[in-house]
């Protein structure tokens, strides 16, 4: 076993994890702060691959980035504002059906609209290279998806940490009578953070469609990964989605090295070791809601 | 159904009535199963894609001695050891699609890789192909096993790339097959390191699209190249005309299957199980294939003639992806000399 494939393995796991924490953020996002776990992830993230596959004829493989994610953001306000309003203050279980039942409606709505079989996608023509320099073997769209994801990050960061509009939504997430009290229409407030998580799933559908095959069942090999990586992390913690993304990519990279057999295990094993250590998860904080 | 059309949708003046359930699931497809032979009260059964979902229902079909053709699963043992007197198989086994393809990629040269889903099929699939090559004095320079699902293959291309394979052998399927496909080609790899697996379904190669698609694939039915008979291009032209696109191969298995069973009955002008199947396991099916093709009678597999297909340099429109290079066995030798001859197979029908 050299060193040199061992680091090329390594560089493509944590590039890989770049991959599963964008597919995370916007599920951590939408529990840190509305409290409600979205089975839906998966399927607002296919519904990302697929609207970006109908308007890439029209706007290209750039513009989808953005329109397509836009047009789900559009699908997961009026989720928000038609299903999901009524549940705030019930049980949270009542949230986790209802987006459930939510998954299966969009995936069966994909399947009636797109077909069962998959669409072809590739990659934008000027990323279609790959760079190998000593160990490291990485494909320039697998880069660009990584830039894309660090760029995502820090402007989730920014606009949740820095701006007013964030500040109102952490508050509102802590104690919503207080904020609404204030004056602020927090409702409105909630419809945006749900619109705001859905989007990114949206994206990151939009970015998985060139290495991922573009099929109805592509939101459940999202959906998993995603709740493995939010579990991780710690439910609503972005630092945590990134640290536990990023693990998950490297174990997986290596599993495939030492014991590909076990590669599609290996992420489980890792929450419930992690579980067992911090019930919850690497940065997950205590919450006086669900106390 | 394009089969029922060609019998005018009756025999003998009584009407041929479809009665269509899903397949998902052992579970669903069992409790389905029961539904037809219970409460519809069919003659028999065709269809079915999951080697899984089929195990689960062959023994219903014995129980009620309701005759099944099984036309998309793969699974040895289907027509091996779990075999039984009322199901029977369109579809090939591993050691057929192995046979058929292993003399176009070993003049690539004898170190070989192997990529296979970790579940029967693939690790049959695997042992068979391992097989042919070690007795040809080849060798395995790497075999992993995948979990079914993998939506990321780049970890695993890293290694075969390390090795440098001259073949590389993938026991993978459905959108796994294309995911790999997809990633294959980005890392710069499509026709540098020649590909080929157990199988290739059409659905999977539209999917990945024209740029990614490559390899050498063993296939039962293509619907293009001189191999098809009148009758297959009919159908093709009748599924074009219903579905607005080519039959996949699947389509032609169902088509088959059906066409089968209503022969079947046609023929013995009767519905009674036993006659069927005694019908099936002597009749020869003429004009579907070039060669007359036949359910044979220890096993119930469908001995049948296959194709080398190849995908082409450059691929004309959405759906016609494969250049047939070769129909196996060679014209001079036996259709059954690619398949299990019965001291290698585990069907012992009266055991069972």
């Amino acid at each position: 076993m050299d060193a040199m494939l061992l680091t090329s393995q390594l560089i493509n796991g944590l590039v890989l994890g770049f991959l599963f924490v964008l597919i995370a953020v916007g599920l951590s996002i939408i529990f840190g702060m509305l409290g409600i776990v979205n089975f839906a992830h998966g399927a607002f993230f296919a519904l990302g691959a697929y609207v970006a596959w109908t308007l890439k004829p029209y706007v290209g493989g750039v513009g989808v980035l953005f329109l397509a994610p836009l047009v789900v953001f559009g699908i997961g306000l009026v989720a928000e504002r038609l299903l999901l309003r009524p549940l705030y203050n019930k049980e949270p279980l009542l949230g986790l059906l209802l987006t459930f039942g939510l998954a299966l409606f969009i995936e069966e709505a994909i399947r009636t609209i797109w077909g069962s079989i998959g669409h072809p996608y590739d990659a934008p023509a000027f990323l279609s290279g790959f760079i190998h320099y000593g160990p490291v073997f990485v494909t320039q769209y697998r880069l660009a998806v990584l830039t894309v994801t660090i760029v995502v990050l820090i402007a989730v960061w920014f606009f949740l940490e820095k701006t007013r509009f964030g500040r109102i939504i952490r508050a509102g997430s802590r104690d919503g009578e207080m904020v609404n009290m204030l004056g602020v229409n927090l409702s409105r407030v909630f419809m945006l953070v749900f619109g705001l998580g859905t989007a990114l799933a949206g994206m990151a559908g939009v970015l998985a469609a060139p290495l991922w095959s573009v099929v109805p069942s592509i939101s459940e090999q999202a959906i998993m990964p995603a709740f493995v990586v939010v579990t991780i992390g710690g439910l609503g913690s972005l630092r945590g989605a990134i640290v536990s993304g990023l693990l998950v990519g490297v174990s997986v990279a290596m599993t495939i090295q030492f014991w590909p057999a076990a590669s599609g295990a290996v992420m489980y094993l890792l929450m419930v070791a992690v579980l067992l250590v911090r019930p919850r998860g690497l940065f997950g904080e205590t919450w006086e809601r669900f106390e | 159904m394009l089969a029922v059309q060609d019998f005018g949708g009756q025999i003998d003046g009584r009407p041929v009535k479809v009665i269509w359930y899903d397949e998902n699931g052992p579970q669903t497809t069992q409790q389905n199963m029961q539904k037809l032979v219970e409460q519809d009260h069919v003659v028999g059964v065709t269809g079915g894609i999951s080697s899984g979902d089929m195990l689960a229902v062959m023994p219903i079909a014995k129980r009620s001695q309701t005759p099944l053709i099984v036309t998309g699963a793969n699974a040895t043992q289907i027509t091996g050891a779990d075999c039984n007197r009322y199901t029977f198989r369109v579809d090939l086994p591993n050691y057929t699609t192995t046979r058929t393809v292993y003399p176009s990629l070993t003049k690539h040269g004898k170190n070989w890789y192997f990529i296979s889903a970790s579940y029967a099929w693939g690790i049959d699939g695997y042992k068979q192909m391992k097989g042919l090559l070690d007795a040809h004095g080849g060798k395995v320079l790497g075999a992993d096993k995948t979990p079914l699902g993998t939506s990321d293959f780049s970890s695993y291309i890293l290694k075969v790339v390390s090795k440098q394979p001259d073949v590389l052998f993938l026991g993978i399927g459905g959108s796994d097959l294309t995911n790999f496909l997809k990633q294959f080609h980005q890392m710069g790899l499509t026709g540098k390191i020649p590909v080929s697996a157990l199988v290739a379904n059409d659905t999977d190669f539209w999917a990945a699209g024209k740029e990614d698609a490559t390899g050498v694939y063993p296939k039962i039915w293509n619907y293009t190249g001189d191999q098809n008979t009148a009758k297959s291009l009919a159908f093709a032209k009748a599924f074009q005309n219903k579905f607005g696109k080519p039959p996949e191969s699947e389509a032609w298995q169902d088509y088959f299957g059906m066409s089968a069973l209503l022969t079947a009955i046609k023929q013995t002008g009767s519905t009674d199980s036993n006659k069927l199947i005694n019908f099936l396991e002597n009749h020869k099916f003429e004009g579907y294939k070039k060669r007359p093709i036949y359910f044979r009678k220890w096993d119930h597999q469908l001995i049948q003639s296959t194709l080398v297909a190849k995908v082409r340099k450059s691929i004309p429109d959405r759906y016609n992806y494969f250049k047939i290079d070769s129909v196996q066995p060679a014209a001079n030798k036996p259709l059954e000399s690619i398949y299990p001859d019965q001291s290698e197979s585990n069907c012992h029908m009266n055991a069972n």
